[in-house]
């Protein structure tokens, strides 16, 4: 798959605006950015619920603009919000979407059962879907993206609003899917996330990428390898602080109640800040994350 | 050209999705409206009948029967369209779901009012048997009826879904029964002819489709003339030719 500048603008604001990316197939590819960033949108270009504005976007090798019917009868879809068919069962879910494929009646109910077994809702499958809890429902919409034996899913925040648990399931499930060749392109805001499932990854921001690369490259190229968080107090001079320990670090960030100091050995840091002129309330020690990354690069402050 | 000419695979594929549906809840939630129309024939037709007996040398039922069955097609087709399209495409989010499948919107649209006529035609058709019981039906042309009807309630359909994909609330579809869909129903014809009116209640009523249908269902029901052609041919016109808005207004709403 690949995007060359594409843009998408809905009248006066641009979503996308001037964006390249090029997926490889079985790999896991992600899209991560605070809300607004464009990252749904680029999704739905992908996937046909949205026209593709300038620029270039081909799917599976296809032109996104005149190939949509053929691109998405190869595509999988988990969209952010849950559209399950309310007014079918589990089993009939997957059934009905089989249909729009024009899936044999018989292919598909051997394809949904084994798939309602894969996301462990056999024992479910003739309940209605407001029986479901959140976690099942996420289960049965990846389910449901793979009637069609896909070669790519797109998944819209797969994992917003699930417990860890439910959080796991999912992922595991989508381990597997990549370990079978499946091409993954995923949304998240979660670091987490993205920094186990994704080989490679893109940083959105205001409908444009910030920043690209392996999860643990980006870390390594933007943060470092530790980050020491200061809650300082009052009476600390906070940039005096950071002036007096700059040649160790590698980099700095305040944020609204603490201070960010990124360094190779951050308990190292720790011990050469002179906390008698510099009181700090609490010191965190811990390795950079891909979340810093992307707080480095956002910005910290609440968007929207 | 190509983004409003629907695929008939695909939209058959929808129609499959709403008919199981229907299938479910035709016993249970859909009951009552299968009575709605007898109701009117007890109380117009078996009550003020007794009063106004004949209508033009016709019996008050006779005349009164057959368009409510036109009628019953029009009621299915202003809900399915209006009410339960409304909630598929914005609350539960469910064509959302159908439009990332090989389904276009035109299928979407098309299977959605092929649907809507099939369901249309169903309570029509059952009260067409309910008044033939009743020794209502006094042509045997009125076996011809079921396909006219699903003209009816097609023409009904998409005008009904015209106005779901062009309406930004749901609040608004009090305008459109209030305004809309009651009048059509008391100043089609069903209940009183046009004869002794000002010729201008006629002009009116031509131009709903509710006019045509129950003309058509009323000649079939005794013995058709020619004119069954011309009605017929309007609600194919009417159809034909507002069937590219909501597809538009669909397409703009759901693939911006």
């Amino acid at each position: 798959m690949v995007a060359r500048s594409l843009v998408k603008s809905y009248g006066e604001r641009v979503a996308v605006d001037g964006i390249d990316f090029e997926v490889e197939p079985a790999t896991c590819f992600g899209f991560l950015g605070p809300n607004g960033a464009g990252k749904t949108t680029t999704m739905k270009m992908i996937y046909g619920l949205a026209t593709v504005g300038r620029g270039e976007l081909s799917v599976l090798g296809l032109d996104a603009r005149t190939k949509r019917r053929q691109i998405k009868s190869r595509l999988g879809v988990v969209p952010q919000e849950t559209n399950l068919d309310g007014q079918v069962t589990v089993l009939e879910n997957l059934l009905v979407q089989a249909s729009y494929f024009g899936i044999e009646r018989q292919t598909a109910e051997a394809r949904a059962r084994e798939l309602l077994d894969f996301s462990r809702l056999a024992d479910r499958s003739a309940e209605q879907i407001t029986s479901l809890s959140g976690g099942m429902k996420r289960r049965l919409l990846v389910a449901r993206a793979l009637v069609n034996e896909p070669e790519m899913v797109v998944l819209d925040e797969p994992t917003t609003g699930l417990d860890p648990q439910a959080r796991l399931a999912v992922w595991r499930s989508l381990e597997t899917l990549k370990r079978r060749g499946v091409t993954l392109l995923l949304t998240t805001h979660y670091m987490e996330e993205a920094a186990r499932l994704c080989d490679r990854l893109v940083i959105m921001d205001e409908g444009s990428i910030v920043a690209e690369g392996e999860p643990g490259a980006l870390v390594r190229e933007h943060v470092g390898r530790e980050v020491l968080e200061l809650r300082v107090s009052d009476e600390c001079d906070a940039e005096e602080l950071v002036a007096s320990v700059d040649g160790r670090l590698e980099g700095h960030d305040f944020t609204e109640d603490a201070l960010m100091l990124y360094a190779p050995d951050a308990e190292e840091l720790l011990e050469a800040i002179d906390h008698e002129r510099y009181p700090t309330e609490s010191a965190l020690v811990r390795r950079a994350t891909l979340e810093d990354v992307f707080l480095r690069l956002t910005g910290r402050s609440l968007r929207e | 050209m190509t983004d409003v000419l629907p695929s008939p695979r695909h939209a058959a594929r929808v129609v499959g999705r709403n008919a199981l549906v229907f299938s479910k809840l035709w016993k249970g939630a859909l009951l009552p409206q299968f009575l709605d129309p007898l109701f009117y024939l007890l109380a117009l037709g078996f009550g003020l009948g007794t009063y106004v007996a004949t209508i033009n040398g016709q019996d008050y039922r006779d005349f009164l029967a057959p368009g409510l069955i036109a009628s019953a097609a029009m009621w299915s087709a202003a809900f399915e369209c209006t009410y339960n399209v409304y909630f598929r495409m914005n609350e539960t989010r469910l064509y959302d779901a159908i439009l990332a499948t090989p389904v276009e919107v035109q299928d979407l649209v098309a299977g959605d009012l092929t649907w809507s006529a099939i369901r249309s035609t169903i309570y029509g058709t059952v009260f067409l048997v309910v008044v033939t019981a009743f020794g209502l039906i006094h042509s045997p042309w009125a076996i011809l009826l079921p396909p006219l009807v699903a003209l009816g309630g097609l023409c009904m359909s998409v005008i009904a879904y015209t106005f779901t994909a062009l309406i930004p609330r749901i609040d608004l579809y009090s305008y459109f029964f209030t305004l809309g869909i009651t009048p059509m129903f008391l100043f089609s014809g069903i209940f009183f002819p046009f004869d002794e009116l000002p010729g201008f209640a006629e002009v009116i009523a031509w131009f709903t489709p509710l006019y045509h249908s129950v003309e058509i269902s009323r000649a079939m029901a005794t013995g058709p003339g020619p004119m069954v052609l011309v009605h017929a041919a309007w609600l194919i016109a009417v159809t034909a030719a507002l069937f590219v808005v909501p597809v538009r207004a669909v397409r703009r709403r759901l693939v911006a």
